[in-house]
C-alpha cells in the first residue's frame, strides 16, 4: 500500500519524491525521509519511522521490574546505561529507595564513559556520512577501549543490566580504578586525535556550518533536547537544572552553541566528551568503599502509584514515566525517548537546504532508532 | 585513399598486439593500483588492508574482479535495456583508447600522434556521456540526480584542465607528448610552472572523481549516483574505468610536468627510464589515495563554486603569464617567479584565514554560510515552502 | 492487589507452557485474567516536596476551578481536568507567566480499563519547573475511541506525540493535520496499547 502524497500543485510543476528508504547508508538505521526536492533544494520533507517498533512499551506491562531493565538497554543501544538509570530511577522514586554513595558515584562514571562512547560513535558516523572515511576507524578504536572496560565491569560490552532497582548488580573489579584512569588518559588523546583531524577542517566547515539551524525557541516548541537545544543557546542541561544521583557535587561546564547548525551540534559532543572526563576524574576521587545495594526483596515489588524521572541521554532528555499497580510488574511503562523528539525539529531544519544538507543534519542530530520506535 | 589500402596485415597484426599488451598491461596496473589503495587507506586509518588472499594481499584485487564477474548481472524492470548495457562501456572505451598516445618511453607508445594532447582532449570528454546515460537509463532518481550532477561537475572542470594543458603546450610548443617530455629533460615544467601543476591536479583529481569531488557517486547522499543499479561484470567496467581514469590523470601529471622519464643529470636507458616513470607516476597517484582518506566531501554547489570561480580565474592567469613570458622572450626562471606570483595570491588569503583563532575561523564561516543562504532563499529558485500532507488511506 | 497466577486448564494443554497453541487444544492459548487497575482512592504515598509545593501553588492559580483534582509527587504536580477544559487549560499553562510551560515534554496515555487517561507532562526550561496534566477519557473496550483537541497548535512537538497515541491507543486529535499512522503500518487494524488487545494470541496472517 503506497503512500500518496498531496504536494498541493497543480500538475504542470511538480517537485520531485525523493525516497531516502529504510534502506540507505546515512539514514543511521531503518529511517525513511521523503523530500520534496525541486531540483537540489528541498521544499519539504516527510519523515516515516516505526520501521524498529518492538512494541517495548507493551512487553514491559508483562515483564518483572528487573527484567524491564534489559528492555531498556536495548531501546538506545548505544548509551545503555543512562536508560537504565532512567528507569531505575523512576521505580526508586516510587519505592522511596535511595541507593547507597558507592552505588550512586559507580552509575554516574558508567554513564559518563558511555556517554563518551556515544559521542565518538556519533563523531566517526557523522565523518563517513560527510565522506571522510578515517575518523571512523579512530573513534572506534576509542570506543572499543571503553567496551573493554565495560565488559570487566558487567560482563557485556553493550547490554549490560548492570545498574539494578536499588543499586548496582554487583561490585567493581578490584582493577576498575587504575584501570579506568589510564582509559581516561587514552581517550583524552583519542579524543583529541579526531577533534584536531576533523573540527576545523576547512571542508568540514563548509559542509556543516550554516547548515540545519533552529532557533532556541523553535527548538523548545519542538521538544528537541540534549545537543541538539544547547547548540541553539538554550543552557538546559537536566544534570545541572534537575541535579540526579550525585551530579552536583561534581564541577564541570556544560558546552553551549551559538548558532543552532551542525557544526555547533557537533562541536558541542566533543567539547561534552572532555567534560565527561572531568567529571569521571572527579568521581574517582570522591569514590569511598560501602555497600551497593540496600536490604531489599531480590524482587522490586514497588506500592501502587506513578513516578517520572528524566535523565540526561548523550542524545537529550530521557524520561521514564512509571505507573504501578503493587504487583511485581510494571502497569505501565512510558519512555520519553529523545531521538524521536529530537526528530520533529528535523523538517524545520532541512527546509531550503540541499539535499546532501538532508544527510548532514540528520547525522547531526545523532538519532538512534532503537528508541525513537521503542 | 591508397593510404588505406597500403596498410599490410604485419601492420594490424603489430597493432592488435600491441592493444592487446596495453589492455592487459592496464589491467595489471589496475589491480597494483587497487591493491596500494586498499593497503595504504588502511594505514592511514590503522589497520593493515587485505592480508588473506596472497602474500600480503597482493591477490585481494583479482579474488574482487573474479567475484565481480561471477555476480548476476540484474538491471531494473523499467531500465533502458540497451543504453542500460552500453553506457558503461561509452565510459569505458574513451578512457582506453586514450592510452593509444602515452608513450611510457621514447620508443615505446603504440601511435605518437603529433596533436597527442589535443586527442587527449578531445576523447576524455567523451566520457561524461556514457555517465549521464547511465544515470538516466537506470530509471531510478538516485540514479538520474548523480548523472546530473556527474555532467555538470565534470564539464566545468574540464576548463581549467585544458587550460593547464594548454599553457604546456605554449611553453613546450608542440602537441607531441614525447616532445614534450623531451623538452623537460633539462628542468621538468613543475619547476617552470607550478600554477599549472596545482591547476591540472586539482581539476584532474575533480575529473576523476576523486574524494574530495566524488559528491556524484558518493554512497551516503546518492548511494553510488549513475553507478547504483549497476552490479557484476558492469560494475567491474565502471570501476576499471575509475581507476585507470585516475592512473590517467597520474601519467599525464608526470609526463607533463613532472618530466617523464628524463632524468636530468645524465642519460638513462630504457627500462630505468621506464622505471623512474613509473616511480613518478606512483608517487602521483598515491597523493591522490591521500587526499581521499583525509578529507570529506564537498557538496555540489561549493565544488562548482570553486571551479568556475577559482580554477577558471587562476588558469587564465596562468595563460596570461605563460604569454607574456613567450612573447617578450623572457627566460623560464622569470615564468617561475610570475606563477609562484600568481599562485601566493590565493594562498596567501588563506593562510590569513587560517591563521585566526580556530573558534573565529569557525564564526566566520557559519556568517558567510548565513549571508549566502539569505542571498538564495526558497522562494528565489522558485520552490516554494509548500507542505506536503500525507493522504489518508482510503480505508 | 495481588494478582493470581493463571490456573492450567484441566486438558491436554497443562503438559505443554501453552504456546504455541497446538491444535490438539483447538489452537487456543488460555487467556490471561485481567490485570487490575490501581485504584486511586487508596492512601497516597504521593508526596511533594518544597519545589513541587511551589509549583503546584502556582498550578493552582493558574488552573483554579477548573481542575478536578491534584497531587503530585517529588518536584511534579498534577491537575486532573475535563476534557472540555483541556485545550484552554494547556493553553493557560503556556501564557502565564506563573508556569510558562514552553515545552511539552510528553503525552501519553494510560489504559485504565474503563476509562483511558490522557497525561501531558510541561515542563518550563525559563521557571524551571514541571507539570502534568491529566484528562480523563471515557473509553472501554476494543473499538471504541474517543475524541480531544489537539495541542499542535501550542507545540509542534504535540504533533507526533498525538500520532503515536492515536496508533497504540485510538485516541482522536481533533485539529491535528496529519493522523496518519507513525509506528504501526497502515491497515494495521486494533490499538495494541490497550490493555484489550491481546497479547498472547495476537497473531498477524
Amino acid at each position: 500500500m503506497a503512500t500518496e502524497y498531496d504536494t498541493g500543485q497543480t500538475p504542470e510543476t511538480v517537485d520531485m519524491m525523493l525516497n531516502m528508504g529504510p534502506q540507505h547508508p546515512a539514514t543511521h538505521g531503518v529511517f525513511r525521509m521523503v523530500l520534496a526536492v525541486d531540483g537540489e533544494r528541498v521544499v519539504d520533507l516527510v519523515p516515516h519511522i516505526g520501521y524498529l517498533h518492538r512494541g517495548s512499551e507493551k512487553l514491559m506491562e508483562n515483564e518483572t521490574y528487573a527484567q524491564v531493565i534489559t528492555l531498556f538497554d536495548r531501546l538506545d543501544y548505544v548509551s545503555n546505561f543512562n536508560n537504565e538509570l532512567a528507569f531505575v530511577r523512576a521505580v526508586e522514586k516510587l519505592m522511596d529507595l535511595e541507593p547507597p554513595e558507592r552505588a550512586m558515584y559507580i552509575r554516574v562514571i558508567l554513564c559518563e564513559l558511555n556517554r563518551v562512547a556515544s559521542h565518538l560513535l556519533f563523531a566517526g558516523t557523522y565523518a563517513l556520512d560527510i565522506g571522510a572515511m578515517t575518523p571512523v576507524m579512530y573513534t572506534f578504536r576509542e570506543r572499543e577501549r571503553i567496551q573493554n572496560l565495560f565488559e570487566s565491569v558487567s560482563g557485556a560490552r553493550m547490554m549490560h543490566n548492570y545498574i539494578r532497582i536499588g543499586g548496582i548488580k554487583e561490585e567493581l573489579p578490584d582493577d576498575f580504578v587504575h584501570r579506568t584512569r589510564k582509559l581516561i588518559d587514552e581517550l583524552r588523546r583519542g579524543v583529541e586525535e579526531t577533534d584536531k583531524l576533523l573540527t576545523f577542517n576547512e571542508v568540514f566547515l563548509a559542509r556543516t556550518r550554516g547548515v540545519g539551524m533552529i532557533d532556541a525557541a523553535t527548538a523548545i516548541s519542538c521538544g528537541l533536547t540534549g545537543p541538539g537545544l544547547r547548540a541553539s543557546g538554550s543552557t538546559y542541561d537536566v544534570r545541572k537544572d534537575d541535579p540526579y544521583e550525585i551530579y552536583d557535587r561534581l564541577d564541570y561546564d556544560v558546552p553551549i552553541g551559538e548558532y543552532g547548525d551542525s557544526w555547533d551540534r557537533y562541536w558541542l559532543r566533543i567539547q561534552e566528551c572532555y567534560q565527561s572526563l572531568r567529571m569521571i576524574d572527579q568521581c574517582l576521587d570522591q569514590l569511598e568503599p560501602g555497600p551497593i545495594m540496600p536490604q531489599m526483596r531480590r524482587i522490586a515489588r514497588p506500592p501502587k502509584g506513578e513516578a517520572y524521572a528524566h535523565c540526561e541521554n548523550p542524545r537529550g532528555d530521557i524520561g521514564v514515566f512509571v505507573v504501578s499497580d503493587g504487583t511485581n510488574k510494571p502497569y505501565r511503562v512510558k519512555v520519553r525517548p529523545p531521538s524521536f523528539c529530537n526528530l520533529v525539529a528535523l523538517r524545520q531544519m532541512v527546509q531550503g537546504s540541499y539535499i546532501a544538507d538532508a544527510v548532514v543534519v540528520l547525522g547531526s542530530l545523532d538519532i538512534v532508532l532503537g528508541e525513537v520506535d521503542r | 585513399m591508397t593510404e588505406l589500402t597500403a596498410v599490410t596485415f604485419s601492420e594490424v597484426s603489430v597493432i592488435a598486439a600491441a592493444l592487446t599488451a596495453l589492455l592487459t598491461g592496464l589491467s595489471i596496473i589496475v589491480l597494483s593500483l587497487v591493491w596500494i589503495e586498499r593497503k595504504f587507506l588502511g594505514r592511514i586509518q590503522g589497520r593493515v588492508g587485505p592480508t588473506r588472499v596472497g602474500p600480503f594481499g597482493l591477490l585481494q584485487p583479482v579474488a574482487d574482479g573474479i567475484k565481480l564477474l561471477f555476480k548476476e548481472d540484474a538491471s531494473p524492470a523499467w531500465a533502458n535495456k540497451g543504453i542500460f548495457w552500453a553506457a558503461p562501456l561509452l565510459i569505458f572505451i574513451p578512457s582506453f583508447v586514450l592510452w593509444i598516445t602515452i608513450p611510457f618511453s621514447n620508443d615505446w607508445v603504440v601511435r605518437n600522434l603529433e596533436l597527442g594532447l589535443f586527442y587527449f582532449i578531445a576523447f576524455s570528454v567523451l566520457s561524461i556521456v556514457g555517465l549521464v546515460l547511465a544515470g538516466w537509463a537506470s530509471a531510478s532518481k538516485y540514479a538520474v540526480l548523480g548523472g546530473l550532477r556527474s555532467a555538470a561537475q565534470l564539464v566545468s572542470y574540464e576548463i581549467p584542465l585544458i587550460m593547464a594543458i594548454l599553457v604546456v603546450v605554449m611553453v613546450a610548443g608542440s602537441m607531441n607528448i614525447v616532445a614534450v617530455v623531451s623538452n623537460q629533460e633539462s628542468v621538468p615544467y613543475i619547476a617552470i610552472m607550478p600554477l599549472g601543476f596545482a591547476l591540472f591536479m586539482l581539476a584532474g583529481i575533480a575529473e576523476v572523481g576523486r574524494t574530495p569531488f566524488d559528491i556524484y557517486f558518493a554512497e551516503s547522499e546518492v548511494v553510488g549516483g549513475p553507478f547504483v543499479e549497476y552490479s557484476g561484470a558492469h560494475w567491474a567496467v565502471f570501476f576499471l574505468a575509475e581507476y585507470i581514469n585516475t592512473f590517467l590523470i597520474a601519467v599525464m601529471a608526470a609526463l607533463l610536468f613532472l618530466g617523464g622519464w628524463s632524468w636530468p643529470f645524465g642519460d638513462l636507458p630504457s627500462l630505468a627510464g621506464l622505471a623512474l616513470f613509473m616511480g613518478k607516476t606512483y608517487l602521483v597517484v598515491v597523493f591522490i589515495f591521500w587526499l581521499r582518506g583525509t578529507y570529506p566531501r564537498l557538496r555540489i554547489d561549493q565544488l562548482m563554486s570553486i571551479g568556475w570561480k577559482v580554477l577558471l580565474p587562476l588558469s587564465f592567469a596562468n595563460i596570461l603569464i605563460a604569454a607574456f613570458q613567450l612573447f617578450y622572450g623572457w627566460p623560464s626562471w622569470t615564468l617561475t617567479l610570475m606563477s609562484l606570483g600568481v599562485l601566493a595570491v590565493p594562498v596567501y588569503f588563506q593562510i590569513r584565514v587560517q591563521r585566526q583563532p580556530a573558534m573565529e575561523r569557525a564564526r566566520m564561516y557559519a556568517e558567510r554560510a548565513i549571508a549566502h543562504r539569505a542571498r538564495r532563499p526558497i522562494a528565489e529558485t522558485g520552490a516554494v515552502a509548500r507542505t506536503v500532507t500525507v493522504k489518508e488511506p482510503s480505508a | 492487589m495481588e494478582q493470581q497466577p493463571p490456573q492450567p486448564n484441566d486438558s491436554a494443554q497443562e503438559k505443554t507452557l501453552g504456546f504455541p497453541p497446538t491444535p490438539e487444544a483447538g489452537g487456543k492459548v488460555p487467556p490471561r485474567p485481567a490485570r487490575r487497575p490501581p485504584h486511586e482512592e487508596e492512601a497516597p504515598t504521593e508526596v511533594l516536596n518544597e519545589r513541587g509545593q511551589a509549583t503546584a501553588a502556582a498550578l493552582g492559580r493558574v488552573v483554579g476551578s477548573r481542575a478536578s483534582s491534584s497531587g503530585g509527587r517529588d518536584d511534579i504536580p498534577w491537575v486532573l481536568v475535563m476534557p472540555d477544559h483541556l485545550f484552554e487549560v494547556l493553553s493557560l499553562m503556556k501564557e502565564h507567566p506563573e508556569t510558562k510551560m514552553d515545552m511539552l515534554h510528553l503525552l501519553f496515555a494510560v489504559d485504565y480499563l474503563d476509562h483511558l487517561q490522557l497525561i501531558y507532562i510541561l515542563a518550563s526550561l525559563s521557571l524551571n519547573q514541571k507539570a502534568m496534566v491529566k484528562v480523563d477519557l471515557p473509553v472501554a473496550g476494543d473499538d471504541a475511541q474517543a475524541t480531544v483537541d489537539s495541542a499542535v497548535a501550542l507545540w509542534e512537538a504535540a504533533g507526533w506525540y498525538e500520532r503515536e497515541t492515536h496508533d497504540l491507543f485510538g485516541v482522536r486529535f481533533e485539529g491535528n493535520p496529519d493522523m496518519s499512522p507513525l509506528l504501526l503500518y497502515e491497515g494495521f487494524e486494533g490499538f495494541p496499547g490497550r490493555k484489550s488487545f491481546p497479547f498472547n494470541e495476537y497473531t498477524e496472517y
